[in-house]
């Protein structure tokens, strides 16, 4: 017999990371899913994708990829691609993503990968190719994609002449354009928020992302993330680094029920990547994401 | 170029060129304020996941440098060959022709030979998987050595080297032997050539017996048990093979078809 889910009750998983392969296929706490990185699980074979197998064997996955480089002016790797879709159908995920970011291009000749999530212009030409790469995806899996927006440490200037989008406009039409849904990362919003009040000391940094998160249509949101992030103090300056490394802040979980008003229950992760504490204190950060969220789809505190 | 693919030029030349001066002075002017404590966090980032990544195809090289040095190399490796691909653990294959060039590390011969062995257990560990047919051994009474073919363990490779390099890595990895008695097996430029292969899910690595780094090679070139054989004469396969059936290395035996 199919069990509907409650839809008064919030979808939780966690980042699912080394540290934790074991204790979380020993103890299998009640977690909705499990999202691991998608490039950790491209090897033909071995222990890695044997865990991964086991954990899908308890669990819904989520694929969440941190190198397809969807934004690139040079376009995908086809072996990237290639890799991920093997994936997809040995794992056959719950949902798959990746981020609006470029890492590919050249470099003294040869193609290299920058291994980090770079930021897009907002700028039609960058909504253009993300549009072609993401439709590229899609093809090639055969399945709804999801799009997350960066934590961004630089801001390109509109060049001359062209048309600049706003962030959560540029992410609506790549949604009408593509049929993708969007993975929303509240905590990278209120990072960019902070890092954007070094300029505009004027900005109020919960009211810019409860715009932000507004200004999206309400239906295209298809996951939400939630991590801790860091301020960072030093000789080169002051900036906030989204780093997953500390529990969820008050004003993050305040943007989170915020968000669930607004979307619905979409599923929740709570990430984290580095320091990576005991399995219990991720346990902890994601009921409490279940319990904001319940209350928020139950009507309690909303 | 486009605008869009000069602005991530620019951005990727900045994160990638050294000295990137120029390259920095680009981005600015293509950001909002001057982008440089942005900028810099990019680059961090680059440099910790490079040492982070090496660390882990790379922990006895790590070990033998010291969190400093390695952090260093990582960084220069980084610079000097570029990932190129969105799987940061397929990068860092370069590191012990790297390291073999390096004019700083030419008082340690043997960590070029360290490194190679360890990207072998590193590409081992995520090699296709292979079940174990034990009951085709028997092809071995049977058939003609000619048209009989050994199957390895996943990613089976053989390293030679004039220096004690399984007991280098093990004495890290394992603490046996000891640090003492490797560093008495270099002063007598003790020469081991190393197996890698998978036993089930662990990669393992242990000294190659007499005659068989050229027969493994023979295999691995896709030849047959007899020509393998003869290309390893000082090998005595009577012994090695309980062995290696029983370590996991030779899975089973498949016999050629017959030519019709």
């Amino acid at each position: 017999m199919n069990v509907m889910p409650d839809a008064r009750v919030a979808v939780v998983g966690i980042g699912w990371r080394h540290p934790h392969y074991a204790p979380v296929l020993e103890q299998q706490p009640a977690v909705d899913f499990l999202e691991v990185h998608s490039e950790n699980f491209f090897g033909e074979g071995g222990a890695a994708l044997a865990v991964l197998e086991q954990g899908r064997a308890h669990y819904p996955i989520s694929l969440h990829g941190v190198g397809l480089s969807l934004g690139s002016a040079v376009g995908l790797d086809a072996w990237h691609l290639d890799q991920l879709a093997r994936l997809v159908e040995r794992i056959d995920p719950v949902r798959v993503s990746d981020h609006a970011a470029f890492a590919r291009g050249s470099f003294q000749g040869a193609m290299v990968h920058a291994a980090d999530l770079l930021p897009l212009p907002f700028s039609t030409e960058a909504l253009d190719v993300l549009c072609a790469n993401v439709g590229r995806v899609q093809d090639r899996l055969q399945r709804p994609f999801m799009v997350e927006n960066l934590s961004a440490y630089l801001r390109w200037k509109p060049l001359a002449d062209e048309h600049h989008w706003g962030e959560s406009a540029f992410f609506a039409e790549l949604v009408r354009r593509t049929g993708c849904s969007l993975l929303v990362d509240v905590n990278n919003i209120y990072v960019n928020a902070l890092n954007a009040q070094r300029t505009d000391s004027a900005l109020d940094p919960v009211q810019h992302c409860r715009d932000w998160l507004d200004a999206l249509p309400s239906a295209c949101v298809g996951e939400i993330h939630l991590a801790g992030h860091c301020h960072v103090s030093d000789a080169h300056g002051d900036i906030v680094i989204d780093d997953h490394g500390s529990r969820v802040c008050d004003a993050v979980w305040s943007l989170y029920r915020h968000a669930i008003q607004r979307f619905g229950g979409v599923p929740t992760l709570i990430e984290w990547d580095t320091d990576i504490p005991a399995l219990d204190v991720l346990l902890d950060e994601a009921a409490r994401a279940r319990n904001v969220g319940t209350e928020v789809l139950s009507g309690v505190g909303a | 170029m486009t605008g869009l693919a000069q602005q991530q030029q620019a951005l990727l030349d900045a994160l990638f060129a050294m000295p990137n001066h120029d390259a920095i002075k680009i981005v600015a002017a293509c950001v909002v304020d001057t982008g440089a404590r942005g900028l810099k966090a990019y680059q961090t980032n680059g440099h910790m996941l490079a040492q982070r990544a090496l660390a882990g195809a790379y922990p006895v090289v790590d070990q033998l440098l010291g969190d400093e040095s390695f952090g260093d190399l990582a960084r220069a490796l980084w610079h000097a060959h570029p990932p190129v691909c969105g799987d940061v653990a397929q990068w860092g294959a370069a590191l012990a022709e790297f390291l073999r060039a390096s004019p700083q590390l030419q008082d340690e011969p043997y960590l070029h030979d360290v490194a190679t062995v360890e990207w072998a257990l590193h590409r081992c560990a995520t090699a296709a998987n292979r079940a174990a047919e034990l009951a085709t051994l028997v092809l071995l009474t049977t058939h003609d050595p000619d048209r009989l073919y050994l199957v390895l363990a996943p990613g089976c490779a053989t390293v030679q080297s004039p220096w004690p390099v399984v007991s280098i890595l093990n004495a890290h990895l394992e603490q046996a032997p000891t640090l003492a008695a490797v560093g008495q097996q270099l002063r007598d430029a003790l020469a081991q050539d190393a197996v890698v292969w998978r036993a089930g899910l662990r990669p393992r690595v242990r000294a190659a017996v007499l005659g068989e780094p050229d027969f493994l090679q023979a295999l691995l070139q896709g030849k047959p048990l007899g020509p393998a054989l003869d290309a390893a004469p000082l090998l005595d396969f009577g012994s090695w093979l309980p062995m290696a059936v029983q370590t996991g290395l030779v899975l089973s035996v498949v016999a050629a078809e017959t030519p019709q």
